[in-house]
Formats: C-alpha cells, structure tokens, sequence
C-alpha cells in the first residue's frame, strides 16, 4: 500500500508540475491534460514494478484469470481507440462521390445507372402528366406537381470556374500541401496566395499535369523528389483543372512571399 | 485431429481457390451484400484472418528450424521439445490458412466480383499456377517435416534439418509471391508521362509483381513474421506454465516463453525500421500517402500504433525485470554509470542530430554511434557505477518519455482540415511531433531494450538462473505481449489497405460502392478487436488440442528434464 501512496504522490507532483510548465508555455489544454495523464501512467508502471509477487494459479483459476485478462485488453483496447478524436467519414463521402463521379459515368455501371436515372425521370414525368390530364378531364384547378429533374439537366452550370476551382482545391486536398489564405499547409509545398503573378492559366494546367515542369524558389529537393503527385492528370477532368487553374490564378496577393516558379519544361 | 483430417481441410482449401479462381472468369456477376458488416468489412475479416494464420505458419518454421538445430548442436533437448511442440500448433494453423485463403477469395468474389476477376486477371499464373503450386509444395514438406521428426534421428538428423530449411525457403518464396498483387493494389507499377491504364498494358507480370513497395513489404513481414512466430511461442508457452503440474514442467515452460519472447523481441527491434521503409517508399510512390497517413484520415490511426508499441516495449522491458529476478545473485549486478547518463540523454540528443542529419546519413552515425557504445567501451574507465536494478528503472522511464514523444501529435484533431488552435501545439514545439521527434521515440526505445538485454546478459553470465521460479505475473506479460502484437498488426494492416483511399487499386480501379471512405479509428478498433479474439480462441484450441494430451499420456516429458538450476 505504501508502494502505491508513495508512487501515487511522485506521480500527481511530476503531473501537476507538467501542467505548470505546459500552461507556462502556453500549451493549450488538451495537451496538458495528456503530459499529466502520462505522469499518472509513469506512477502506474513505477507501481507495477515494485508490485509483489502474485501467486502462482492453476485449473480453473487460471483460465478464468486468462479469460478476464483477454476481456480487460479488449475493453481498454477499444476504448483507448475510441478516446482519440475520430475522423467523420461523412465529410469525406461527398467529396469521394463527387471525385469518382465522371469515373463512374464512363464506366458500364454508370451507363446503366444513369439510363435507369433518365427512365426513372421520364416515368415520373409521365405520370405528373396523367395526373394533370386527369385533372382537367375532370375540370380542377391544377397545381404543379414537382417533376423530377433529368439528369441530363442536372448538369453544373457552366462558366462558374471559381467556384468549380475552388471545390477542386478541397476536393484533390491540395491544401494538405500548400497555404493559401492563411490557411492548410505544412510547409510540403510552396504558398500560393501570389501564384497569378508569376503563372498564367495555361503554365498552372501544366504544373497541375506535370509537376516536373515547374520548380519553387527554395523547394529544389522536393522537386528533385518529385514529392507533388504526377497522378492529377489522370484523377482529374480536363475541365476541372482548367477551372482550379483559373481560380489560382487570381491569386495576386504580393503581400505573401510566394516563392518564384523556374520553368523547367 | 489426424494426418487424414488435416489432409482433408487443406484438399477442401485449395478446392475453394481453384474453384473461386475459376469462377473470377465469370463476368457479369452481381455482388452480394453481406448483412450487418457490409462487402467491406467482411473481406477484411477473412483477410486479416488469413494473414494472421499465414503470418504464423510462415514465421514459426524460421525459429523452429534454428531451435531444432541449436538443440542438435548444443545437444539440448530443450531446443527439440520446443520445435516439436510449436511444429504441432503450426500443423493444425496451417489447415487454418488455407481454410481462410480459400473462404478469402469466394468472399472477395461475391463482394466485389467484377474487380476480383479483373485482379486475379492480372496476376493469373501466380493464382492459379504459381500459388496453388506452393502451396501444396508447402503443406508436402510440412507434414514430411512433421512426420519424419522421430524417423530422421541421430545421425540423420541433418536430413531432418535440411527438410526445415526446404520449407523455409518454400515459405518465404510464397510471401514473397503473394506479397506481389498485395503491394500492387497499393503502388502499381507506373511510368512517367503515360497513364496508369497505358503502364499497366505495357507491364509483364513481373513487372507487376515488383512494384515500388513490393521489396520493403516483403521485408517488413518476414522480419514481422518472425516476431509474431515469438510472440505466439511465449503464449504457448504462458498457457503450458500455468497448466503445469511439476516443477520440472514449469522449468521448461518457463525457458521456453524466455527463449520464444527473445526472439519475438530480436524482430520487433527491427519492426519499425522496415515500415518506416515502406512508408518511405509510399511516400516516394505518391506522396499525397504521406499527408492521409500522417495528418490527415489516418493520422489518429498512428498515434494508436504509437501507444500500442509504447506498451509492447514496456512489456518486452517488464519481462526481462521479472526474467532478472528469478536469477540468484543478480542483485550483485553494477553497471557503468554512462548506461543512465546515455539513456537519459539519448532522446534528446538524437532529436537535435536528427534535425541535421537523417539516418543513415554518415554524419548522424557519427553522432549517434558513439553514444551508444560509450557506455560499454568508456565504462571500465569511470569508477562509479549503479546497481542493474537501478539502471533498469532509469530504462523504464526512458520509455515512458520515449513513448510521451511519439504520442505528441500536431494537434488533437482527426483531419488537418479541422485543426483549431485550442488543439494544435505551439508552433515553437513542432519538432516534438515530427519526424525527428519520432524517430528518436522509437530510436530510444530500441536502445533501452537492447541495454536491459545487456544487463541481463551480465546477470547470467555472474549468476544462475533458477528456471521455473518466474513471478507467476510474467505469464500474464507474455499473452499480453502475444495479443499486442497481434492486434498492432491488424491496425497497420487496416492502415496499409486503406492508404489506396478510394480505389481498390491505387490510380486504376475505383471503388465505386457506399463503402468507399476512410471508416473511424473506433469502428475498427471493434473489428480489429474482435478479429484478434477470433484468432486467440482457434490458437487456444489448437494448444489445447495439440499440447495437453500429449502431456498427460506421456509419462516421461520429451525434452530432458530442466534442471531448475541452469543456465
């Protein structure tokens, strides 16, 4: 018992002195909840070092101790996952439904799928039209019914580049690569806020294309590297990079040090 | 279960991959949907499965080859016994992969048929003539090495050796044959200028199975299969011990989950450095691997990985401070006071090296080499020392910082996308959550391992082991251990998979289904959990059914008596 008063206490004063210096340094809280719970965990091991010695099981004893052991890993298992934060799949459904969406259009699935779309269009079509032929047969006042849109309607509307790019720029996650606006980036890639200044339309498709074709000011190894991702020119529309290459380019902010593209191609 | 059962269960096995195999070149084909799993988890469930079975029969004969041999050399019946009785566990598990492998590809099949066709397509010589093939060279050679254990005795102990070696290599080459479509899906083969679709019509199979990650995976599961072949020894072994009646039993129980777990922990050394390989070279195939892996989707799933090898490596250290107190005399034990002083230094001054200078880098051997050797070339020069318990402790808190390093994240956040500040750590503390703040995590932990090795070396050497006399808790270690790795191992497996995000081949088949996104850490732990119980309970039953009869019907135990008082 003294073992455990005696460990507990070093533990609690190493947590809390953690949680000063961390507050000092201005870590914010979460961070300091885990230095202590790693002190705390720290008094646990110290504790099961100088544990006695358990005595030795046989027969029945030892297979339900091994059976509550496996039920302790699986809980703390489980539970351990559970506690870090977890990724919400539903931010990521839309963004892939709409990535795979031309992919799936040209395959043989997606041609069915969408002549079972346009059948299932036109049959609701036909049917608010029976409605409405009935009802003047029968000499009501009609209201509109909703008709369902086809889908050969349903199509973007075109001209809206910016918005186009700019849904390009989250959906390909080109974020996780370069800052623009302050915001994404870890240093992987070059910040873009002032890349209209030194590119045009055309030279941004092809660095999209091919990343090999322009190198960063700064950025030599990762371009020797060819640490950007040559696969956009295959995961990408041909429209949808033009249109992320015009939203890029209307990034002209000069106060951002966007490092000088060499052309290399 | 007999020779003509285990027989029957292979024949069934591989009637169900030349079936499905056939079946693949159906086209047209609708998939099934597998109620409340869903296509998705289902394949996962039989693949991991398969893969932990695999693994084993893979890994276990490495070991049992080279105990085998050590006990002809040594003439230590010790080694023999535990070749045998681990033989006899792989015998019925190896039933067990093929039984998966084939129930793996039917359920592949119905789940996503038009892909399955369109894969074994692409690699049809390895499915249906390469595969099959070694397969059945493998389970031959097994039960030939099984049967002929009491045959090929004595002077003909070499043959017996020899036929170990053959399965080996058997077992290696068929890792490596599998691991070709396995490495594929993730970085198939491509080239500059041309896309996916052009490289692949131009590619030979050859070409397809030696990808960018083909190598790097190979390494990371043979050296992974090995530890896991350990660890599953030790848990043999912990069930032995505390089924044991005799004195004589525990002794040799007791020397078996040492002699299983030292192996098991002599791999796992090198368990990081191979999958940082691989990551590496995921990373170079495509580098938008490298952000979804660490910082964004899957970065939770990493500061999991982090914590689960944290506590492997508390364990592998707990055991030896348990192995060392069943040592007479080893309270005597002093060591160089340069031990502590490196341990305690060396994570610190590795971060800063690594700033600099990245392994293997010439300049960061330079500065990290002769820390590691101080100790043990400067040491006999300084007077004071401290006693190996004491040395011990200052390693277990090492750890603790050790492993406090890796688990500083960038940010309490799932996705980068997401980060806020109240969440993110200061920038001025980055290094700590990168790369040269993890590798000198999982640096530090490596050396403190090998330096409670050393002492306990020394213990031996100065003492004597009283063998069987273990604290009772070191049996609890060592299944822990068995069901840490194990379950580590279906995490990064789940990792390796999901890295092709939505594509079932990375850059040329897409995933078109309602399943295709990155699922959360908590769902698969579930699964990850629940796959790992199904395997401990078939493992169990097969100890169980292979070790206890035995046990009781022979009288006279089939390795020498341990001496409880033995080196």
């Amino acid at each position: 018992m003294w073992n455990v008063i005696k460990k507990l206490s070093i533990g609690l004063v190493v947590g809390l002195a953690l949680v000063g210096i961390a507050r000092a340094l201005e870590f914010p809280f979460v961070f300091q909840v885990m230095f202590f719970g790693q002190a705390i965990f720290g008094a646990a091991v110290f504790m099961l070092l100088d544990a006695p010695s358990i005595g030795t099981m046989s027969g029945a004893k030892s297979v339900i101790a091994i059976v509550v052991f496996y039920v302790v890993l699986c809980t703390v298992f489980v539970s351990g996952a559970s506690m870090w934060p977890q990724f919400d799949p539903e931010d990521e459904k839309g963004k892939i439904a709409k990535i795979l969406k031309p992919k799936l259009a040209a395959t043989e699935q997606g041609k069915a799928e969408e002549l079972i779309a346009r059948v299932k269009a036109l049959d609701e079509q036909v049917k608010a039209l029976e409605v409405r032929l009935m009802s003047l047969g029968s000499g009501q006042a009609v209201k509109e019914s909703p008709v369902a849109e086809s889908p050969v309607v349903t199509k973007a509307a075109p001209g809206d580049f910016m918005r186009m790019g700019e849904e390009q720029w989250q959906l390909q996650e080109c974020y996780n690569c370069h800052k623009l606006k302050g915001e994404g980036g870890k240093k992987r890639g070059p910040e873009l806020d002032n890349i209209g200044s030194y590119l045009t339309v055309d030279e941004i498709k092809q660095k999209i294309t091919d990343p090999k074709s322009f190198m960063a000011e700064g950025f030599e190894k990762e371009w020797e590297k060819g640490k950007m991702p040559d696969k956009f020119k295959d995961v990408m529309e041909p429209n949808d990079i033009t249109a992320l290459a015009t939203w890029l380019s209307t990034f002209k902010n000069t106060s951002v040090n966007t490092p000088k593209p060499i052309k290399k191609k | 279960m007999k020779a003509w059962q285990r027989g029957l269960v292979a024949a069934c096995a591989l009637l169900l991959l030349f079936g499905g195999t056939a079946y693949a070149q159906v086209s047209g084909t609708t998939p099934v949907e597998f109620p409340y799993t869903g296509n998705r988890t289902a394949v996962w469930i039989i693949a991991q499965l398969h893969t932990l079975f695999g693994a084993f029969i893979l890994g276990a004969p490495i070991f049992v080859v080279i105990s085998e041999w050590l006990g002809y050399r040594k003439q230590d019946l010790r080694y023999e016994r535990l070749a045998k009785e681990v033989t006899k566990v792989t015998v019925i598990l190896f039933s067990m992969t093929a039984l998966t492998g084939g129930l793996f590809i039917f359920v592949l099949l119905a789940a996503y048929p038009q892909f399955t066709a369109w894969f074994i397509n692409q690699f049809h010589l390895v499915f249906t003539v390469i595969y099959p093939s070694l397969f059945i060279s493998g389970t031959v050679v097994l039960y030939m090495y099984y049967y002929t254990w009491e045959i090929w005795k004595g002077e003909k102990k070499g043959r017996h050796i020899a036929l170990g070696v053959l399965l080996i290599l058997i077992g290696m080459v068929t890792l490596f044959v599998i691991n070709g479509p396995t490495s594929f899906m993730n970085t198939p083969v491509k080239a500059d200028g041309v896309s996916p679709q052009d490289a692949l019509a131009g590619a030979t199979l050859w070409d397809k199975i030696a990808n960018q990650t083909w190598m790097p995976l190979n390494l990371h599961r043979i050296d992974g299969n090995v530890a896991f072949g350990g660890f599953i020894t030790g848990l043999i072994a912990a069930y032995m011990f505390m089924g044991a009646k005799t004195q004589e039993e525990r002794a040799f129980y007791d020397w078996m989950g040492f002699a299983g777990n030292l192996i098991a922990v002599g791999a796992t050394l090198f368990q990081p450095f191979t999958g940082l390989l691989l990551a590496y070279e995921m990373c170079d195939y495509d580098f938008s691997f490298c952000p979804y892996m660490m910082a964004d989707q899957l970065s939770m799933f990493f500061e999991m990985q982090g914590a689960m090898i944290g506590l492997m490596f508390l364990a592998i250290n707990y055991y030896v401070w348990l192995s060392l107190k069943r040592i007479e005399g080893a309270e005597k034990i002093r060591m160089s006071i340069l031990v502590p002083i490196v341990m305690v230094a060396f994570p610190f001054v590795m971060m800063v090296v690594m700033n600099y200078y990245w392994i293997p880098d010439p300049m960061s051997l330079a500065f990290l080499l002769p820390l590691v050797f101080a100790p043990f070339v400067f040491g006999r020069f300084i007077p004071v020392t401290v006693s190996a318990r004491t040395v011990m402790k200052i390693g277990f808190l090492m750890v603790i910082v050790g492993d406090a390093i890796w688990l500083t994240p960038h940010g309490f956040a799932a996705t980068g996308a997401k980060m806020l500040p109240e969440l993110e750590l200061p920038e001025a503390w980055n290094f700590l959550a990168g790369m040269p703040g993890k590798l000198s995590a999982i640096f530090t932990l490596v050396v403190i391992t090998v330096f409670n090795y050393v002492v306990y070396n020394r213990a031996i050497r100065q003492g004597i082991i009283v063998w069987g006399k273990i604290d009772f808790t070191s049996q609890f270690v060592l299944i822990f251990l068995a069901f840490t790795s194990i379950w580590t191992m279906g995490l990064m497996g789940a990792v390796r998979s999901l890295v092709r995000k939505y594509f079932h081949t990375y850059g040329l088949v897409p995933d078109f289904t309602a399943e295709s996104f990155t699922p959360t850490l908590s769902y698969s732990a579930w699964w990850i959990t629940g796959i790992t119980v199904v395997f401990f309970a078939v493992v169990s039953f097969a100890v169980i059914l292979t070790l206890r009869p035995s046990a009781s019907k022979n009288q006279v135990p089939e390795g020498s008596p341990v001496p409880a008082r033995a080196k």
